[in-house]
């Protein structure tokens, strides 16, 4: 008996074909992805786009930039600098704030053994990717460890010269000859060099909202709205193929309504729905973390609508698209576990591969999440957020569209 | 009902095809005021393509639909004045049954108030006011069918489309619905049954139709249809003790006899035109075991069989004594 259970189920799945494939063919699809997204997090596919500006201009500056491009998972934008455009450090604190650059390196002065100078390399990072600043931090420290190696023991001798006197003339010649064999054995990859950590001042930026640093939080409540909002989207939307197995939707499409009132009403109470579950979110996250909810309302508003109506439309299309209840909530599963992967929701994707990272660009959560970034770290207005709102917008617009479309495809079947 | 009462629902010259097959050819149909339409016909014979042409979900190749004057794939008002009753239960099941009234009635057109009012109404109305509160998941299937019901009439459609109303449902539930329905079309609600219960729709339809290649032929009141076709003749049933062997089965078979498949080997079906000429031809069965036989009035099953060419009741063939005895 309980192998003729087993045929049935078998035979069950065998013979919906559509579910069939999605309950084989995704898990493995799935795990590709997932793999893809965390390996990541391990350092070994990371790729970050840093921000560099060399206001030394010294050969020794050339030579490290050169070296700094060599450096696996390293992105490098160096910025040309002019005459009457802001300081350096300022269009670099710039670019990392707006997320143009995850991280910047700042080579500010020529790299000397004068230790009563500022450290020469500032590494500029974000506290809401603070991650980056360490990764930078500690990859140049090893570049420097390798490649330049003197330069942090001359650092060291110049210190002993204050503090002890100064070097006889055969010991000054002794300790030039050792730098210079250093420099020799660092070029075969022999040396075993100190830290260099004086040659490099970390520099963490904060919010530009006031906010010194908020956790993340503005990150993970618009990193987990737009999941949610997905979630409980896609479990309303398969109410649509209960429906129509339940011959309420032959019902209402033999009404004045048509199919459109029966898809539309639908979309419309997941887009109300969402807008309700991510106000909670925020809602904890200022009562709980002091996000500045209620003085951003009218950004965060416009932003929520558009994300709750995006997930809406995409639960309301991949429904749509769906015969059976099975291949809706198999496909459910699979689009909300993926989109919400690669567009950041379950981890910050300046941690991700390249591609990936660009591919996150297609996913809903990449654009909300910016968006309420943008609204509560970033501080930004109306005119920075309009792509993510027109993304969001046009997206579940073609949603909608096409969700109508099917609906009266299967009004005439 | 009279055939001086106007139209509510027409079809005319309907045609409709899937791809590679014509589903509906030359259809012909004129539904009248407060008649109760029975539209008989074996699965796949296009009675769900004909309910939604009406309901305007699909466009005939060619011909006319005209319900109330209007066509209902263009006309929102046509739509309005028809109800639809599907085979499932189709109603929010986590509702009670007056939320799914009020919910249906808004859903066909009415506002919130005058949607509260007509399903407060159509309660009362349908005998539902004992679980109108209640859930429908919690009901017997003998009430959700009767909420089901309702629930196409709430918004008091002139033109009711009904899909096996009573598939699954017990006889005093089934006879109480049919008794609903009859009431709803005294009250001159025009009603379109579909159903496989041929005794259902032998009392309860007022005229009856069977879908045969496309077409909507015959068409008749069921005792006009089976005096049409069974010309006076009665169906003579004989249900043997045992499976006949070949010398039993020719005697059966000259007597005009043939097995029914449905029924099984030991059932035999013919046609006598009287009581008499019945008991005669039995006096030739003596020899044979003989559990049990009748004469009946032919039904509309009987007429099934023979218009869709189900071997065994021979109510179709000629009588062959010629004569009553």
């Amino acid at each position: 008996m309980i192998l003729t259970v087993l045929r049935i189920m078998w035979l069950g799945l065998w013979r919906d074909r559509g579910a069939l494939v999605l309950a084989f063919l995704f898990p493995p699809l799935l795990f590709v992805v997932f793999a893809e997204v965390f390996s990541g997090s391990t350092g070994e596919g990371l790729a970050l786009n840093i921000a560099l500006a060399d206001q030394s201009q010294s050969g020794f500056s050339r030579q490290l930039i050169d070296s700094i491009e060599t450096i696996d998972g390293f992105e490098l934008s160096v910025l040309d600098l002019q005459g009457g455009l802001p300081a350096a450090d300022d269009q670099l604190s710039d670019l990392v704030r707006r997320g143009a650059a995850d991280a910047a390196i700042w080579v500010r002065a020529e790299l000397s053994s004068d230790i009563d100078s500022d450290a020469p390399i500032v590494v500029i990072g974000d506290s809401s990717k603070a991650l980056a600043l360490a990764v930078v931090q500690g990859r140049l420290q090893g570049l420097l460890q390798q490649e330049f190696p003197a330069l942090n023991v001359a650092r060291a001798v110049t210190l002993v010269d204050i503090l002890a006197g100064p070097y006889s003339p055969e010991q000054q010649q002794l300790l030039d000859e050792v730098l210079a064999e250093m420099e020799a054995e660092a070029a075969t990859g022999e040396a075993m060099p100190e830290p260099v950590n004086s040659l490099i001042e970390p520099r963490m930026l904060q919010g530009a909202t006031g906010v010194d640093d908020d956790g993340g939080i503005s990150y993970y409540a618009g990193a987990v709205a737009i999941l949610f909002l997905l979630f409980s989207a896609m479990q309303g939307a398969i109410s649509l193929i209960d429906e129509r197995s339940s011959g309420i939707v032959d019902r209402l499409l033999a009404g004045p309504g048509g199919a459109g009132v029966v898809v539309f009403g639908k979309g419309l109470f997941l887009n109300l729905q969402g807008l309700v579950q991510v106000s909670l979110i925020f809602a904890l996250a200022w009562w709980v973390y002091g996000i500045d909810w209620f003085g951003k309302f009218d950004l965060w508003l416009v932003t929520a609508v558009l994300a709750s109506a995006n997930a809406a439309w995409l639960a309301m299309l991949t429904a749509s698209l769906c015969a059976t209840r099975q291949q809706a909530q198999t496909a459910a599963a699979f689009l909300v576990l993926i989109l919400s992967a690669i567009g950041g929701s379950m981890m910050p994707r300046f941690l991700m591969p390249g591609w990936l990272r660009e591919l996150g660009w297609l996913t809903p959560n990449a654009w909300a999440i910016e968006a309420w970034q943008g609204i509560f770290w970033r501080g930004q207005s109306w005119s920075e957020l309009w792509l993510a709102w027109l993304v969001l917008g046009l997206t579940a617009l073609l949603a909608m569209w096409l969700s109508l479309v099917l609906s009266t495809r299967y009004a005439r079947a | 009902m009279s055939l001086s009462e106007p139209v509510v629902a027409a079809l005319q010259d309907v045609r409709f095809d899937y791809p590679g097959q014509t589903v509906l050819a030359e259809l012909d149909l004129e539904l009248i005021r407060g008649e109760c339409f029975g539209l008989l016909g074996p699965n796949g014979a296009g009675k769900s393509t004909l309910i939604k042409l009406l309901c305007g979900r699909l466009q005939p190749a060619s011909g006319q639909i005209l319900v109330n004057g209007q066509n209902p794939k263009l006309s929102a008002a046509a739509r309005r004045s028809m109800g639809l009753v599907p085979q499932q239960v189709a109603l929010y099941r986590h509702l009670s049954v007056l939320e799914n009234l009020i919910a249906f009635a808004q859903l066909s057109g009415c506002r919130r108030s005058a949607a509260r009012s007509a399903a407060k109404q159509t309660i009362r109305r349908c005998g539902l006011t004992s679980v109108a509160q209640r859930p429908v998941h919690e009901l017997s299937g003998g009430w959700q069918r009767r909420a089901n019901i309702a629930c196409g009439v709430v918004h008091a459609p002139s033109l009711l489309v009904l899909d096996e109303p009573t598939v699954g449902v017990d006889l005093p539930a089934r006879l109480e619905i049919e008794h609903l329905l009859a009431e709803m079309a005294s009250n001159g609600m025009t009603i379109l049954l579909i159903s496989h219960d041929l005794d259902q729709v032998e009392r309860l339809a007022d005229r009856v139709g069977f879908l045969v290649r496309g077409a909507i032929e015959p068409i008749g009141s069921p005792a006009e249809l089976l005096k049409r076709f069974f010309s006076g003749r009665f169906e003579w049933r004989v249900m043997l003790d045992q499976a006949p062997e070949a010398g039993v089965q020719q005697l059966l078979t000259d007597l005009g006899l043939e097995a029914d498949p449905a029924a099984g080997p030991m059932h035999w079906l013919g046609a006598v035109h009287s009581d008499q000429q019945a008991s005669q031809r039995m006096r030739k069965l003596e020899h044979v075991a003989v559990k049990e036989w009748r004469v009946r009035q032919p039904g509309l099953d009987a007429l099934w069989r023979a218009l869709f060419d189900q071997p065994g009741p021979g109510m179709n063939q000629p009588d062959v004594s010629g004569s009553s005895a």
